[in-house]
């Protein structure tokens, strides 16, 4: 009884120090080091942080599987093989198109008054056709890839995103020929990305 | 107070401190990665990384401040037994 008012007498007298010995409710001292060992310190229990313990909605636990799978569909791995994949489709369409509407389609250089069958003019095409789908596939993955990566890095996801992935796109396709042509292919590739973000958002 | 004491009475406060940690790292966590431009209903990949670091730090955070408090308060009970000791 005398240690604790000692103790309490002691904590009153100083006040600007945190008092860490007070009176219980059953009027033992109350000891705080111990019950903040006991709340944040070493030795608190180990509980499965859920949002419905600690006062949020309740959701139903996903399983390991399923938080794969999701893991797997955000990952920039699965973006980049998705616009490839885009990309080819969207390439392959183009190039015949533009094949349809070229006088040029099925030339020989052989013999240039002739009129190419249709299966020379066919071959044509879906050459043409495969070689834009390649390209188009190529620069879809590169962009979705770089883009991913930046927006992870930054962990913003806004306009600016698309325009330095854009620069990088541009940049390493034009670098082939000189750096010259990147530094004008980072600008014009940033360029349209800015306007089809401005458009889309 | 023996340590089962301490114990009980740490397991009664937790939930609520818990709640209350919870709430305010949503709060800082929305504030800080999620902009108000809600063009779309689910995170971007951006903003999720963002959360996932915010959660990651703020329960660092939370861990080593807890385990410093509770040095400086176990450094401030032994001064104030031994003042007591003294005077006592």
């Amino acid at each position: 009884m005398a240690a604790s008012t000692g103790a309490a007498s002691a904590a009153a007298s100083d006040p600007t120090g945190p008092a860490s010995a007070g009176l219980g409710l059953d009027g033992s001292t109350v000891q705080y080091s111990m019950i903040l060992d006991h709340l944040i310190g070493d030795k608190r229990p180990i509980k499965d942080l859920s949002p419905g313990v600690m006062g949020g909605l309740p959701v139903p636990a996903k399983s390991d599987e399923q938080k794969m799978i999701e893991r797997g569909m955000e990952s920039c791995a699965f973006k980049s093989v998705l616009a490839c994949v885009g990309g080819f489709v969207l390439g392959g369409a183009f190039g015949v198109f533009t094949a349809g509407i070229d006088t040029n389609v099925g030339f020989d250089p052989k013999d240039p008054m002739r009129t190419p069958t249709a299966r020379e003019v066919l071959k044509d095409m879906g050459q043409r056709g495969m070689s834009y789908a390649k390209n188009f596939a190529i620069v879809g993955a590169m962009f979705s890839c770089t883009e991913c990566i930046i927006e992870s890095h930054r962990g913003k996801s806004d306009w600016k995103n698309a325009v330095y992935s854009g620069c990088v796109t541009g940049g390493a396709i034009g670098f082939r020929a000189g750096l010259k042509a990147g530094v004008l292919g980072c600008g014009g590739f940033a360029a349209f990305s800015a306007a089809i973000e401005y458009y889309l958002r | 107070m023996d340590p089962m004491k301490a114990q009980q009475l740490a397991a009664e406060l937790e939930v609520e401190m818990m709640a209350d940690m919870y709430n305010r790292m949503t709060n800082a966590c929305h504030r800080k990665c999620v902009p108000p431009h809600y063009k779309e209903p689910e995170l971007t990949k951006g903003e999720s990384v963002c959360l996932d670091r915010c959660v990651a730090k703020y329960l660092d955070l939370h861990e080593k401040l807890g385990r410093k408090l509770t040095e400086l308060s176990v450094q401030d009970e032994e001064m104030m037994r031994k003042a007591a000791v003294g005077s006592g």
